[in-house]
């Protein structure tokens, strides 16, 4: 199933953009990786469609960290349509190998991090054991709510 | 004054520290924690919500009814736990279709999303007048160190959505709460440029481990220019950018000074005479004693 | 003072009506949606109507002509032109009546084009079947027209000028020198506003002051003109021609003997921020703003003076003082002033970047605004021309300006701001010229040079070296060591990051309209556009005028303009006010309310809403009256007497009962009504038709020139019709053309929101809007609204609301 993608994002907001280049002057990952940044995100959607977005790999190439958002004089939610564009590509198979794993280690113990003699490191702490968490029902809502769309588990 | 604790995931597995100095400050400060909700992850706003969101709202809606259930506002420790849950708060309150396909998923388990409790960070429980009041009565020592706070972006963006009503007035937000909060403990609270920053952690945990370094690495360029002692956090993620990342770099660059990263409740335990040890100083990479030593404390 | 009751105009015999209908084509703009032929010969058949015609452009020589050919040969006594706007060509066609001597106020027409061809571009038969309602409606009612004589007012040959900057002085100067005494009003110490804080005007390059201080002496010796600075209006009553305008002028505390020697200065201890000079330096106390100051008298500033209790603490100016000029007894004065004509020239406030925190202003010492940086470079200025940077007085050699600060942006300002892009090519010039080694970069957007002499301009700032980077920095690093900036942003046509080390900022800051313009709006009744600058009565065509007769425009206060605009303009403004008043006269629309002796119960209901207080009387008099000349013709009072004892002059309730029935004949349940006032709602919807905005075409829209003309008494008859759906449109609250009339409409829709709740009439089906004249998007998105509101009602619904409320008014009338 392919994801609507002007459900989570007015289409609209995009010709709010001028391309003023303020979002990327502030991007992070633009300084340090061959990030799209949100200007040319933005103006490849209107110029290429999102498909060209969604099919590269560059997209996920963002600390999420919504400077963009802070920084847009024209107060384009771009968040927002980073998050929409890469639940998109999600549905495409195009997911950074890495976010997957942390995702099937939430699908299976119900929390995004696991390490070995936990329980004596928290006693070092003098805390005591963490409760696992409960697993059947963090399985059951993210089945139900369709996360088998873009993940096995 | 009570909250149902949400401690997440990396706290409790990864910096367990991190929990105890919380869990200490919060009962000498006299803010009660319940923490017996069967809470999962919250999911994170750089993880899941980017892959999935009905998934993502889903599993966050469920955390909330948990609190909802027990009747109390949640307390979170980590910016990204705050952002996810904030905003999965304000989204199912404001939209109806939201909450209806949520409850829908969730009345399964004999949950129903109502929008009754609050989502709130432990840097704004103690901000609060009378925590404070309590903290100025019950101080031990001082702790005069020049420090340099990292609030991280999750914990205040997007402003109009995390703190909508400093935003009303103005075209732009910066948080200041933490500076104000560690000048009342003795501790000299220090500016640097690009003090708002990311910590790089998202990217480097998702895409690239160097590329999220080369931002700390910036940050920490700015941070040294200002002979900044300490910096202090409010999030596992930045904490581990900062504390990992100076190990990472540094093998690097072998020179590099390193610089103790605390989390704020560590460095408000100091205060109220906590050692070292019992805030779980101790297991952080980058050590703090030589210099917790040079202000006496041991 | 004419005082007016009722004209008795009841309406003529049918076989007395002699209607003429004129359908237009307007070129292709109706007849590319409307077959007009049809409408034609659908008009043909309506009761009345003798003769109907299209044609290609009914307001051409030819077209007029027809018109009073066919009145002198079918002997018409009514005329209805099915066109564009009445607000374009009613003058038109009026004056064509006249001359055939058909009296001009039996000339109706319907707005075919702005309300019906452009706004249904698809839907030709929809178009077509709407455009002959409107005709309909037209003919209705011009079937109750009365034949009205115009009230003549005279004009004070005296005009007033608000606002001493250059268009001020302008305006002010082409009236005294066309021979009316003029005052010219100044809120600071000194006219000369902005164009004296700036150092070169683009793109001639001549010094500011140079150009301007001969026009501000002028203007201080003018033996016409009254300067009144330190002075504000702070009231103003009457009307058009006979304005009664208060003034508040302040001490000075020094008299005007004084000669600017300047040896109170020295002995003053008491210092602030040099506004002027940006604050960028000290003044004293007792100062004079700049050098070339008009008039040239020393003011002391009270805030700061040891002697601001009264009591005299501290007399050192008073006894350097060789003239004895200093008088701490000054006292602030209040002056009524009478004048025909007013100008507003109040210009503008700059917008101030503190609040976008990524920037550093206010922070960062080196970075500055370009008005501050006007005052640097210029040799009257603090650093006396020496160009420096504030953090170490040293000249910077790496110099960057940051276009479109506080412009372009929701944030804050989201219209272009106008100046910024040639004010920055001039100042980076101006820095090329005396210090041609320093390294100039502008990150811009867009640059936008569209004047004449503008483009040349930008290519000779690139020619002589300066680089323009497209992409504005989201950020600005200061280095704490040689407190450099650093920008961080994107060169956006090479798709590329950059990071480059200047040693100075110059933000071009925007400009907005005056924090406290909304004084003004409210005391002359003016109109703001979104943005918040005055509006004018027209975009193209009276683009000097306001809605309110006799009050004009000039300079930034109407829009953002550089110094030649606003040149133009003040002299347009001037030779605006001078027709009023060389006429010596005005006629005044034949639109005023009047009463009904016989039905008065003189209980003063009307009086009470009249918003000018133009109904006088009382229950000794047994009776209220209007004063004519006082009435503005709003038509609030007609629906508020409860005795049906009041109507206005063509306005009146038989008028619009008539179209109000006419629109509702057919389908009635299919439509919406729309009652929408003559300034802004009405406004709105033709600026709708000229934006070709789409919308529903059910929609059939009555004009009143107030809303809180609209009586409850319509609504009830457009339901009981079967009305789908009504609107009740107006300006925005406190935008109202009539002080705040509209309060009334508010008040009467809500109490008909209870009566409709009481009675279980869907309440949604009633709907008051604020639209304003530049709100055309938000009328269509009202109308979309209603007509999928009105899709989820029943026809058998709105059958029944029909019947609740026909018994229910016929239950009160039997009970009265």
């Amino acid at each position: 199933m392919t994801i609507k993608i002007w459900k989570f994002f007015d289409r609209e907001e995009l010709y709010e953009c001028y391309q003023c280049a303020r979002c990327t002057g502030s991007c992070p990952a633009m300084e340090v990786t061959a990030a799209l940044g949100p200007r040319g995100t933005i103006l490849k959607c209107l110029n290429l469609g999102h498909e060209a977005v969604v099919q590269d790999e560059k997209v996920w190439f963002c600390c999420t960290c919504n400077v963009c958002d802070d920084r847009c004089p024209q107060q384009i939610p771009i968040s927002d349509l980073l998050v929409a564009l890469r639940n998109s590509a999600a549905r495409r198979g195009n997911v950074p190998g890495r976010l997957l794993l942390s995702l099937e280690l939430l699908a299976k113990t119900g929390r995004t991090m696991i390490v070995h003699q936990l329980d004596e490191m928290r006693a070092h702490h003098g805390l005591a054991p963490l409760p696992p968490a409960p697993v059947d029902e963090v399985r059951a809502i993210l089945k139900r709510a369709g996360l088998e769309e873009v993940l096995d588990f | 004054m009570k909250y149902a604790l949400y401690l997440g995931c990396a706290i409790p597995i990864k910096y367990p520290g991190f929990e105890a100095a919380t869990r200490l400050v919060c009962e000498r400060l006299g803010i009660e924690l319940v923490d017996d909700l069967p809470f999962s992850c919250c999911p994170p706003p750089t993880g899941l919500k980017m892959v999935h969101y009905d998934s993502w709202l889903a599993l966050a809606a469920r955390n909330l009814c948990l609190a909802e259930e027990a009747g109390l506002d949640l307390l979170t420790l980590c910016s990204g736990c705050v952002n996810t849950l904030k905003e999965a708060n304000q989204a199912l309150k404001h939209s109806d279709a939201k909450r209806r396909r949520v409850n829908k998923i969730l009345e399964a388990h004999n949950r129903k999303f109502n929008g009754a409790i609050e989502v709130t960070h432990i840097l704004d429980v103690l901000y609060q007048d009378s925590v404070v009041d309590k903290l100025i009565k019950l101080m031990a020592r001082e702790i005069p160190l020049r420090v340099g706070c990292h609030y991280g972006c999750h914990y205040f963006r997007p402003p109009q959505m995390m703190y909508p009503n400093e935003l009303s007035e103005a075209e732009s937000y910066v948080p200041v709460r933490m500076d104000h909060l560690l000048s009342i403990i003795g501790v000299e609270p220090t500016e640097y440029s690009r003090k708002f920053l990311c910590c790089g952690s998202p990217l480097g945990a998702n895409v690239d481990t160097e590329a999220g370094y080369a931002i700390v690495a910036q940050k920490l360029h700015y941070i040294r220019q200002r002979n900044i002692q300490a910096l202090s956090v409010i999030c596992p993620s930045c904490f581990e950018q900062f504390d990992m990342g100076q190990i990472a770099l540094s093998r690097k660059q072998k020179d590099l000074s390193k610089i103790p990263t605390f989390y704020l409740t560590q460095l408000i335990g100091l205060a109220l005479g906590f050692s070292p040890k019992e805030l779980g100083l101790d297991v952080h990479r980058v050590k703090a004693k030589r210099l917790l030593e040079s202000i006496d404390v041991a | 003072m004419s005082e007016k009751t009722l004209p008795k105009a009841p309406r003529p015999q049918m076989n007395d009506l002699r209607i003429g209908v004129y359908v237009c084509h307007c070129g292709k703009n109706i007849s590319g949606t409307v077959r007009c032929e049809e409408v034609a010969r659908y008009a043909q058949g309506l009761p009345g109507v003798v003769l109907a015609r299209d044609s290609l452009y009914t307001c051409s020589e030819p077209g007029q002509e027809q018109i009073k050919g066919d009145i002198k040969a079918h002997d018409l006594n009514r005329v209805v032109v099915a066109s564009c706007t009445p607000r374009l060509h009613e003058p038109t066609f009026r004056a064509a009546c006249e001359s055939a001597g058909l009296n001009p106020y039996l000339l109706e027409m319907a707005n075919i084009r702005e309300h019906c061809s452009w706004v249904h571009l698809h839907d030709k038969d929809a178009a077509t079947e709407k455009a002959k309602d409107l005709v309909a409606m037209a003919v209705s009612r011009a079937g109750r027209l009365a034949p009205q004589t115009e009230v003549t007012v005279s004009v004070m040959r005296k005009a007033m000028v608000i606002g001493g900057g250059v268009a001020g002085i302008q305006a002010a100067l082409d009236l005294a020198d066309a021979g009316y005494k003029v005052y010219l009003v100044e809120r600071s110490g000194s006219i000369g506003g902005r164009m004296a804080q700036i150092d070169k005007t683009f793109p001639t390059m001549d010094c500011s002051i140079c150009i301007l201080a001969p026009k501000m002496s002028e203007a201080g010796r003018h033996p016409n003109i009254e300067l009144l600075t330190l002075s504000e209006v702070t009231g103003v009553q009457g009307h058009i021609g006979n304005f009664h305008v208060r003034v508040l002028k302040k001490a000075r505390y020094v008299t005007s003997e004084c000669t600017s020697c300047a040896d109170c200065i020295s002995v003053c201890p008491q210092l602030a921020p040099d506004e002027f000079n940006a604050g960028l330096s000290i003044r004293r106390g007792i100062y004079i703003p700049f050098a070339q100051a008009v008039p040239s008298t020393f003011m002391i500033d009270m805030n700061i003076c040891l002697n601001n209790q009264g009591i005299v603490a501290c007399d050192r100016c008073f006894q350097a003082c060789s003239k004895k000029c200093i008088d701490f007894a000054d006292r602030d004065q209040e002056l009524i002033l009478d004048v025909g004509t007013i100008v507003v020239a109040t210009g503008v406030d700059v917008y101030d970047p503190t609040s976008l925190t990524e920037l550093g202003y206010g922070k960062f010492p080196n970075v500055i605004t370009t008005l501050e940086f006007e005052r640097l470079i210029n040799a009257g200025g603090p650093s006396s021309g020496e160009l420096i940077r504030p953090s170490d007085r040293e000249r910077p050699k790496r110099v960057a300006f940051l276009q479109c600060i506080g412009s372009r942006s929701k944030r804050s300002n989201p219209y272009c701001s106008n100046v910024c892009c040639m004010n920055t090519i001039k100042d980076a010039l101006l820095i090329k010229e005396h210090w041609p080694d320093t390294e100039i970069t502008v990150y811009y957007v867009d640059i936008r040079a569209f004047g004449k002499g503008f483009e040349d301009l930008f290519q000779r700032a690139r020619r002589e070296g300066v680089t323009f980077i497209r992409g504005i920095p989201g950020e600005i690093i200061e280095d704490l060591a040689t407190d450099d900036l650093t920008l961080l942003g994107e060169n956006t046509l090479l798709g590329t990051p950059y990071r480059s080390t200047v040693d100075m900022v110059i933000l071009s800051v925007g400009i907005k309209p005056r924090q406290d313009s909304e004084l003004l709006q409210r005391l002359l009744n003016l109109a703001t556009d979104t943005d918040g600058f005055y509006m004018e009565a027209h975009p193209k065509l009276k683009p000097v005028d306001t809605t309110t007769g006799g009050v004009f425009i000039a300079g930034a206060a109407e829009g953002p303009k550089d110094i030649k605009d606003s040149v133009t303009q003040a002299s347009a403004a001037a030779s605006r006010a001078n027709i009023l008043m060389s006429k010596g006269e005005v006629k005044i629309p034949a639109i005023t309310a009047g009463i009904d002796p016989d039905k008065c119960t003189a209980c003063g209901l009307c009086a009470r809403v009249c918003p000018y207080h133009a109904i006088v009387g009382g229950k000794e008099e047994g009776l209220y009256r209007v004063i004519a000349a006082a009435c503005q013709g709003c038509g609030a009072c007609v629906p508020e007497c409860r005795f049906g004892a009041i109507d206005q002059t063509h306005f009146t309730e038989s008028q619009i009962v008539e179209q109000i029935d006419a629109a509702l004949a057919g389908d009635p349940h299919k439509k919406i009504l729309a009652f929408a006032c003559n300034w802004c709602s009405y406004a709105g919807a033709d600026f709708a038709g000229v934006s070709r905005i789409q919308y529903p075409h059910n929609v059939r829209i009555i004009r009143t020139m107030c809303s809180a003309r609209v009586s409850p008494a319509w609504i009830e008859r457009a339901f009981t019709k079967g009305a789908g759906a009504v609107l009740v449109s107006g300006c925005h609250p406190a935008d109202c053309h009539y002080n705040n009339a509209n309060q009334n409409t508010a008040r009467r829709v809500e109490r008909f929101w209870r009566r409709m709740e009481k009675l279980g009439i869907n309440r949604d089906r009633l709907r008051l809007a604020w639209i304003s004249a530049a709100e055309g998007a938000q009328f269509a998105k009202v109308i979309r609204e209603m007509e999928a509101g009105l899709k989820t009602i029943k026809p058998a619904e709105i059958e029944n609301a029909a019947k609740k409320l026909f018994r229910e008014a016929n239950k009160k009338s039997d009970a009265t």
